[in-house]
């Protein structure tokens, strides 16, 4: 099986980190795109969290070799040559849409927490009293997530965010920012978070841009 | 308390948004073997509970 990590332009060697399971790393190179792989025997790697850690680290170790990098969802592999070789031919265009877009740019995440998760609506309420109750409150979440995601996202590149995933989990947001913009997005935070003290912010990164490399959705 | 305790929130949700990231986001192509996550699952549904618990620790740090 041929396992891969990420998909590169301009990618300048490799990083000096052992891949999953211990295995080296080896590149490959289909229609100009590089491919940053491990080549493993039979179709299994036990999956772990030392295995985890690795994949990531490979990324990381990537990010500064190359001009643009998409990381690869852990646990994918190849049967073969031939079978990277074409699920690589028919995404070529999107794939080099998406570096186009993280070229230059770092990822940065934002969870919002609230303070508390909200009560649920007293039970004695009549059913639709109920439902109103609990529309006008994902409505209000709603809004807010908008107000705390939107002026993150007009200095990002591009933006995605995940809004209510947990009741306490206000917001859930990534960003794809220029190192040049990383000042201006840490103080917008700080502005918001000091208009919003009843809310937890916990700003991470920067990130190898996983947020913004095309899923297995199409 | 110092604000020593402040580290182990951020570095549970660094980790959290990590193992997030390597699992969930990234590249996915088609025609790919797909490993079975079960054992990793276990390691991200831990770190859920964790982060859940969050509030309480907050607590714990402010005081």
């Amino acid at each position: 099986m041929i396992y891969l990590y990420a998909i590169a332009e301009e990618l300048d060697g490799l990083p000096e980190v052992p891949g999953v399971d211990g295995t080296p790393l080896a590149r490959r190179s289909l229609e100009g795109l590089d491919l940053v792989v491990s080549e493993h025997e039979g179709r299994e790697i036990a999956a772990s969290e030392e295995a985890v850690l690795a994949h990531a680290h490979v990324v990381e170790g990537l990010v500064e070799r190359s001009a643009a990098l998409l990381p690869a969802r852990f646990g994918r592999g190849f049967s073969d040559e031939a079978a990277l070789r074409e699920a690589i031919a028919g995404r070529a265009a999107s794939l080099r849409e998406a570096l186009a877009q993280v070229r230059g740019c770092i990822e940065v995440g934002v969870r919002v927490l609230a303070a508390e998760p909200a009560p649920p609506p007293a039970a004695a309420e009549s059913g639709r009293a109920y439902m109103e109750t609990r529309l006008a409150r994902s409505e209000e979440t709603e809004r807010l997530a908008r107000e705390l995601h939107e002026p993150l996202a007009a200095l990002a590149r591009a933006a995605t965010r995940t809004v209510g995933a947990t009741p306490r989990l206000l917001l859930s947001g990534a960003y794809l920012v220029e190192p040049g913009e990383l000042d201006a997005f840490r103080s917008r935070v700080g502005e918001l978070e000091a208009a919003h003290t009843e809310l937890t912010f916990v700003t991470t990164g920067p990130w190898p841009p996983y947020s913004f490399a095309p899923g297995g959705e199409t | 308390m110092t604000s020593v305790p402040e580290r182990p929130l951020e570095q549970q949700i660094t980790l959290l948004e990590l193992v997030d990231r390597v699992l969930n986001k990234g590249v996915v192509l088609t025609g790919d073997i797909t490993l079975s996550v079960a054992d990793v699952d276990l390691v991200y549904v831990g770190l859920r509970v964790l982060l859940a618990s969050v509030g309480t620790m907050e607590r714990l740090a402010a005081e």
